[in-house]
């Protein structure tokens, strides 16, 4: 019998977390390199957002020793977290470029691989609205664009078609484009999916550990390079991949990596009560102007309705890069209403906003051998990241095979999938479809909202990249994403980890050190 | 799907409001009955409130002349409801409803189950408002952002404090009950802020809680962000006002639990979440009532509980 949320496999890889006061078992802490074991990894990947994810997942298939390390303190928690939860169909990227070529090889991937490691896939398709004259104009450019990108299923709709598939479209609408293949996902689940089927075929996770800099190694030959962590320890690598997100400028002036810009392009949404997702029946897209892609309502996979993002460039280290603003709210509803009729009469539920990865070189900028023999630089990656992670990944193992002599021997005892049990709990709800094998706390919600169980919050702590902080719990439970917010559920919450890890509640935190739940430095006592 | 059990009534919610209607049927020999509680005990939101020495009288009531403490007073409606017959069931979240035919659909321990009525009083409550409900407070999503229930929940619950330096995001009764809360247990004097230009609490009541605190006090705050990278560090306006804070404190402000109205198509006013009365406490759907803070507003646990008695007579008029 399996029990839901869980997914318990022979993990070969070794998980730590870097996090030297508190928060999580001694098992589980990282101390010395030594804890590594000795050998030099064959690829260390900087960064656990869904392209490292992914990467780590590929090269998991083979005979390798990988590492996968991130600064945060869970996998996808950076610009992977905060996003419009689509997977592309890339009818509307640039003709010819890599970004084209990794969307249509993806999108052929996904519904196989949603289906393999358990990630919420619902592929409902969308509609590109035109609601001016002008923008109307434009329908036939991009059909013909779509059409250049191998999207052949795009085509153009009448307003009255609209209108049928749509009732609540704008009384502007004026016609639009049919994109059949746009799909919605849990964009967490991608990160996290990838992982933990990674560490189970034995590459190892640090979690919480940012590099500060890199010793390069003295060629000839492959040289060996060391990853210096924050906190001192020096890990080995043969080969390194830089895919920080963000962080990737910081990184690669540590190798002396070529040059290249980025900035945090901001992106905030609105996310909508679940009462108001029989509004909308697609994905409704905008007509995209030379500057941003514009402001889109969707459904989400997991209920709700949503509407963004604004586009807006800060620069580089701005801690504002993730915050909302009043004005990017009332902009991202006026954006949002254009297309649908009745939006801003909708219960909004929560403001996010989202840090895309903006590079004044272009999107998708890959470099081998950069600074140095042996490591690759990745960056760029914006929009379209969750959806090319997969053919990404591919593309990455092929240019290290061919710049970097990296050697691929299949691991015969790979695992390439996640089990039926593994499917998130919101997702196949205990008790559903006469389930007979749902322990009693399943039963017993903790999170009203969403109906979320203590055993459901259990089994997710028990699951294997052993998430241990607030939002990595969200994101595997969905408790705290409900209307209320965490209102009914945050106390409580904190009392089952708190019980079920030996965590003290004065230490929990909502995304690792810094973010404790209460004023930092007490010790609890009992009531 | 058919079956499930019926009654005569069935209530949603067992705070004061879903007591004070099964204690009001019971008066009148209405029956069977079934109170359905998603927490693991009834008394509802004025449980959390616990007496301490030294501590805020919070969620109080004056009766006979006398001060009682929210853990008090809910416990004494417990003790009424526990006299009666009805049924009570606990950790059972109900998670569907069905206007027409009077069914719910119920999540317990045992899994899911189906109860009919020939009545429903929805007595669910209300909750805080959030930030992106405010519409005038955005900024980070960091840690230390809580509610009123987290500081009982913390405070009450675990003997910690949410926050030294904490800024109170509201000015109503809550509000300063939060903020006389907090500075007993220890922290600074807590900021006041809020969008009205001065404190929606009475004088009566601000003077109450001069003995415990007297809030740094910011009105007219039209939009403003949370400030802070993994936690909350204060508040910032547009216009250019910073209050400095280790924690932000959403409160007061009530929004009613009216999702399972929503969901289930009863009428509701949007975006507000009211509940749209037919008359009385009568829901669009006949058969269906309302009683406490679920039809609006902020109202103290007596209220509530005879705000429930009179649901119950309502209902008695229904059934007859």
């Amino acid at each position: 019998m399996t029990q839901f949320g869980t997914w318990q496999p022979k993990i070969r890889g070794k998980l730590f977390y870097n996090w030297p006061q508190g928060a999580c078992e001694e098992a589980l802490r990282f101390t010395s390199a030594g804890q590594l074991g000795g050998e030099p990894y064959d690829v260390v990947i900087v960064g656990a957002g869904v392209v490292g994810c992914g990467l780590a997942y590929r090269l998991s298939q083979y005979d390798l020793r990988v590492l996968l390390v991130d600064r945060l303190h869970d996998v996808g928690e950076g610009t992977s977290k905060a996003n419009s939860a689509l997977i592309h169909s890339g009818y509307d990227a640039k003709p010819g470029s890599l970004e084209s070529k990794l969307l249509h090889e993806a999108e052929a991937d996904w519904p196989g691989l949603a289906a393999r490691l358990k990630i919420p896939l619902d592929p409902i398709g969308g509609i590109m609205m035109a609601v001016t004259d002008e923008q109307e104009r434009q329908l036939e450019a991009a059909e013909k664009n779509a059409h250049a990108n191998r999207a052949i299923d795009v085509r153009i709709l009448s307003a009255a078609e609209i209108r049928e598939r749509e009732p609540n479209a704008s009384p502007d609408v004026r016609g639009g484009l049919l994109v059949p293949s746009e799909s919605l996902v849990d964009p967490f689940m991608a990160s996290i999916a990838y992982a933990e089927i990674a560490l189970a075929n034995g590459v190892d996770i640090l979690l919480g550990a940012d590099i500060a800099g890199v010793e390069l190694g003295q060629p000839p030959g492959a040289p060996l390079h060391h990853l210096v962590t924050a906190d001192g320890p020096r890990l080995p690598a043969r080969r390194i991949v830089n895919a920080a997100g963000l962080g990737s400028r910081r990184l690669a002036d540590g190798y002396g990596g070529g040059a290249f810009d980025i900035n945090p392009r901001r992106g905030q949404f609105l996310l909508f009560d679940k009462s108001a997702r029989p509004l909308v029946q697609h994905i409704l897209l905008p007509v995209p102007t030379a500057h941003t892609k514009g402001v889109l309502v969707a459904p989400t996979i997991f209920g709700n309705l949503l509407a963004g993002p604004t586009a807006e460039d800060l620069p580089l280290n701005d801690p504002a890069a993730t915050h909302t603003t009043v004005e990017g709210i009332r902009r991202v509803l006026e954006g949002g209403s254009r297309l649908v009729d009745g939006l801003a009469r909708q219960p909004v539920i929560a403001t996010y906003a989202g840090a895309r990865c903006a590079c004044s070189q272009g999107s998708y900028v890959i470099r081998h051998n950069d600074g140095a023999p042996g490591i690759v630089t990745i960056t760029g990656v914006r929009s379209t990241g969750l959806t090319a992670s997969i053919s990404l990944a591919r593309h990455l193992i092929d240019g290290m095979q061919k710049e970097l002599g990296l050697e691929l021997s299949p691991d015969s005892a790979a695992l390439d999938s996640r089990p039926d049990s593994a499917w998130p709990g919101w997702w196949r709800r205990p008790f559903e479809n006469g389930a007979t094998d749902a322990r009693a706390d399943h039963g017993c919600a903790v999170c009203f909202c969403e109906v979320i169980s203590g055993g459901e919050i259990r089994a997710a702590l028990d699951s294997p990249l052993k998430p241990r902080t607030m939002d990595a719990l969200k994101r595997r439970t969905r408790v705290l994403s409900g209307r209320c917010q965490g209102f009914d559920c945050q106390v409580s919450l904190a009392e089952i980890v708190s019980g079920h890890t030996g965590i003290g509640m004065a230490q929990l935190t909502k995304n690792g050190p810094g973010s404790e739940l209460v004023a930092p430095g007490q010790a609890e006592f009992t009531a | 799907m058919s079956g499930g059990q019926h009654f005569k009534v069935a209530i949603i919610g067992g705070g004061p409001a879903g007591i004070g209607v099964a204690v009001g049927l019971a008066k009148r020999g209405i029956g069977p009955v079934v109170l359905i509680e998603r927490r693991a005990g009834v008394g509802g939101t004025p449980m959390g409130y616990r007496k301490k020495p030294g501590g805020v009288p919070t969620f109080v009531e004056w009766t006979r002349g006398r001060v009682v403490f929210g853990e008090e007073l809910a416990g004494r409606m417990a003790k009424r409801l526990a006299k009666t017959d009805t049924t009570i069931r606990l950790s059972a979240q109900v998670t569907q409803i069905d206007p027409a035919e009077k069914r719910l659909t119920l999540l317990g321990r045992e899994g899911v189950c189906d109860v009919t009525a020939d009545a429903v009083v929805l007595a669910a409550g209300a909750r805080e408002q959030t930030p992106a409900e405010k519409g005038w407070l955005a900024g980070a999503r960091t840690a230390r952002i809580g509610f009123t229930r987290h500081i009982t929940g913390w405070l009450d619950g675990h003997g910690l404090l949410p926050a030294r330096k904490p800024v109170v995001v509201g000015s109503d009764l809550i509000a300063y009950s939060v903020a006389a809360k907090l500075r007993a247990a220890g922290s600074d004097e807590p900021v006041m802020i809020d969008r009205r230009r001065s404190p929606s609490a009475g004088l009566f009541e601000r003077l109450f809680f001069r003995r415990w605190t007297r809030p740094d006090w910011s009105g007219d705050v039209t939009a403003a962000g949370i400030k802070g990278d993994r936690s909350a560090a204060g508040v910032q306006s547009s216009d250019g006002q910073d209050w400095h804070g280790d924690g932000v404190m959403i409160c007061g402000e009530l929004v009613p639990n009216t999702e399972l109205a929503l969901l289930g198509g009863l009428a509701v006013e949007l975006p507000s979440r009211q509940l749209q009365l037919a008359r009385g406490q009568a829901l669009s759907e006949p058969g269906w009532f309302a009683a406490g803070n679920v039809l609006g507003g902020f109202h103290g646990a007596q209220w509530c509980y005879f705000n429930g008695r009179q649901a119950a007579r309502r209902v008695a008029n229904f059934l007859k």
